[in-house]
């Protein structure tokens, strides 16, 4: 009887402390509201289409990393030895970023940018953005340096975003990659109002020239005097802007076919599900959930409207020195943020919803992609200057 | 003579690689100095075995281990190879930005961090290279009191200064530390001078760009040939790089339809292609199949 007694009380002990250990025991508010963030995402992505490449990865990470757990077993992101934290390591010493710009190197033609050089200047405009929130972070009482990694949200450049807050403040690199993609998916929500408010009906209907044949060896030389000159004087981005050019050479090339295709394909699809997934699961609730999480967010969304309207802004008054028949279509503006090719797609849209045949998609592709050397021009200074 | 050319190439290669070695080897070496001296150590850092000497701090200016195993510390100028760092123990691996402090006591037994002299009749102290004959950093102290060191104002500095804090394994400067971001701050709190300075290095990035691609095209469409020739109004291929991506699209559209229409009218083109079966024992019959009836 006492032995019967005895293997009750042990077998109930047990499943006791089998119960502390499932997600039942340790599961919090906090929790549960992030999960739901998770499959918001997922239904963003299948849904609505937006950005599904990185928010079902990212979205799916969340809920992996939203799954209460009794610290100590290795199972956390965050616990020294744990799967999740070795794939982490990729993006906390910021491994993963370069590698994904030689995917976006592989796969970006700059014949664009390259027909008509002047758009590079819009690329550069609409990294006020980034500085624009970097002021208000400062505002707020953030800290220089994690002032810097907020306002590059603004930049609307993913990977740059996590290689720069990886460096400058490893704290906030979850909230502040959630942040960016976030609103990187919403650029067709966030830019329009904006472009319509600060163009006129008459600005919006300016058709621009075609843009010309761009030469081969003109495609080769970009990734080479690009990288000497870009890295020259900010070399704190070499590792963003060798690697962007890097795979943009390899296209070009046309003697690296294989090299090129593997970079944009199986390369940069690997590394997207990493980044994607661990920087979701870097999101528990424990660490995510936070009153700078929130100021975040909301710094993220204002920096996307300063960028738009710097980029908008900076063509309007480009116009006022270009003689009629060269003027640019302010609504190419917005697509100075590095979001490819996302902006360019808005500027394309919006356009035609004033003039049914005024194709603005290639003139905004040129923007487009100074965007992407812009910001991570910018995440350089802002390495060089704060860290 | 082909043989001998090869052979030639060769020989240049490995004289460069190995050239381009030395100078790695030399540059990391140079990347260590004598950072902090102390001569008389009454109450001050204790060794291993709980004694009290003169102790010579090395600092590693490089971001990346410098081995000092094998190179030389010396109290006398005339006699640079005094004492010779042994090599094979872990211990003389210097990490990026780090310290290795020696004990000047004249008690090789103790280790290989204790020197063969003592700083008590010198006032000098002297690092060579692995060769013996190169200085890699020297300093002429002056005489020091007591639990007093001598070093350099900041790590790795070229001021030296007498040390009121002596810090042997730890920086020299034992002032309030800001990084740059801070100190960036104290004079812009509002990070308007930071959004000028920043955009204005964005803007030259690119604009050097704009102006480079905006005559590239120029360059790369002159025509040498013409340019120095005695016959310069030729009027050939005039206009050929103006033809917009507009007219290129719609001939490679033409023709691409063109193509297709081609093939709709030649059904009978017979296209053998060869299926490629590579064997594997996976997919053999011959395993597939029972060998024995039922």
């Amino acid at each position: 009887m006492e032995n019967s007694a005895n293997y009750i009380t042990f077998v109930t002990d047990h499943l006791y402390q089998f119960y502390s250990y499932t997600s039942f025991a340790n599961f919090t508010f906090g929790h549960f509201i992030m999960i739901c963030i998770g499959l918001f995402f997922i239904y963003l992505a299948i849904s609505k289409e937006y950005e599904p490449l990185l928010l079902v990865p990212i979205g799916f990470g969340i809920i992996v990393g939203n799954i209460a757990f009794k610290p100590g077993f290795q199972v956390g992101i965050y616990e020294t030895g744990s799967v999740f934290n070795y794939l982490y390591f990729g993006v906390l010493q910021g491994i993963y970023p370069p590698l994904i710009f030689l995917g976006i190197g592989a796969m970006t033609d700059f014949s664009a940018l390259i027909s008509n050089p002047k758009l590079m200047l819009i690329g550069a405009a609409a990294q006020l953005g980034i500085f624009g929130a970097y002021a208000i972070a400062l505002l707020l009482g953030f800290s220089p340096a994690e002032a810097g990694s907020i306002g590059i949200i603004g930049g609307a450049d993913g990977p740059t975003a996590i290689f720069l807050s990886s460096k400058l403040a490893p704290d906030l690199l979850g909230a502040i990659a959630i942040s960016a993609y976030s609103y990187m998916a919403l650029v067709p929500v966030i830019q329009p109002p904006v472009m319509r408010l600060l163009t006129t009906k008459k600005e919006r209907l300016i058709r621009m020239k075609p843009p010309r044949a761009v030469s081969k060896t003109e495609k080769i030389m970009f990734p080479i005097i690009g990288l000497l000159l870009t890295a020259f004087i900010v070399p704190s981005a070499l590792s963003l802007l060798g690697m962007l050019f890097f795979g943009n050479l390899l296209k070009e090339s046309t003697v690296t076919k294989r090299l090129a295709d593997t970079a944009k394909g199986p390369l940069i699809d690997i590394v997207t599900i990493l980044i994607g997934l661990t920087v979701g699961a870097s999101t528990q609730a424990t660490t995510f959930l936070t009153v700078k999480s929130v100021g975040i967010f909301v710094i993220g969304a204002v920096s996307f409207i300063i960028a738009t309207f710097g980029g908008v802004m900076f063509v309007k008054i480009l116009n006022l020195f270009l003689k009629e028949g060269n003027k640019m279509n302010p609504l190419i503006g917005n697509a100075g943020v590095s979001a490819v090719p996302d902006s360019a797609r808005v500027s394309q849209v919006v356009g035609l919803q004033y003039d049914k045949t005024n194709h603005l998609l290639m003139h905004a592709m040129g923007p487009n992609v100074a965007g992407v050397i812009g910001s991570a021009v910018a995440a350089g200074i802002l390495l060089g200057f704060l860290s | 003579m082909k043989v001998l050319h090869k052979y030639l190439r060769i020989f240049i290669l490995l004289f460069f690689t190995i050239f381009a070695l030395t100078i790695i080897q030399a540059q990391s070496s140079s990347d260590l100095r004598i950072n902090e001296i102390l001569v008389i150590n009454d109450s001050n850092y204790i060794d291993d075995f709980g004694q009290r000497n003169a102790w010579i701090e090395i600092f590693n200016t490089a971001y990346n281990n410098v081995n000092i195993a094998g190179m030389y510390l010396t109290d006398d100028p005339n006699n640079p190879q005094k004492y010779r760092i042994p090599k094979g123990d872990p211990i003389t691996v210097i990490q990026p930005r780090n310290y290795l402090v020696f004990f000047a006591d004249n008690h090789t037994t103790r280790g290989i961090l204790h020197l063969n002299f003592d700083l008590s009749n010198s006032n000098y102290v002297g690092l060579f290279d692995v060769n013996g004959t190169t200085l890699i950093d020297e300093i002429r102290f002056p005489k020091l009191e007591s639990d007093i060191s001598y070093g350099r104002i900041n790590d790795g500095a070229e001021q030296w200064t007498v040390l009121q804090k002596t810090t042997p394994k730890s920086n020299n400067f034992t002032g309030v530390m800001y990084n740059s971001g801070d100190e960036f701050v104290k004079i812009d709190p509002y990070g308007l001078g930071m959004t000028f300075v920043a955009m204005s290095v964005v803007f030259l990035s690119l604009i050097l760009l704009y102006l480079v691609f905006k005559n590239t095209r120029r360059l790369y469409t002159l025509n040498l040939k013409r340019l120095f020739s005695k016959e310069m109004n030729m009027p050939e291929n005039e206009g050929l790089h103006d033809i917009s991506g507009e007219v290129n699209a719609a001939i490679s559209m033409a023709l691409y339809l063109y193509r297709n229409e081609l093939h709709d009218h030649e059904e009978t083109v017979l296209t053998i292609k060869k299926v490629a079966r590579s064997y594997s024992p996976w997919s053999s019959k011959i395993y597939g199949l029972r060998t024995s009836h039922r």
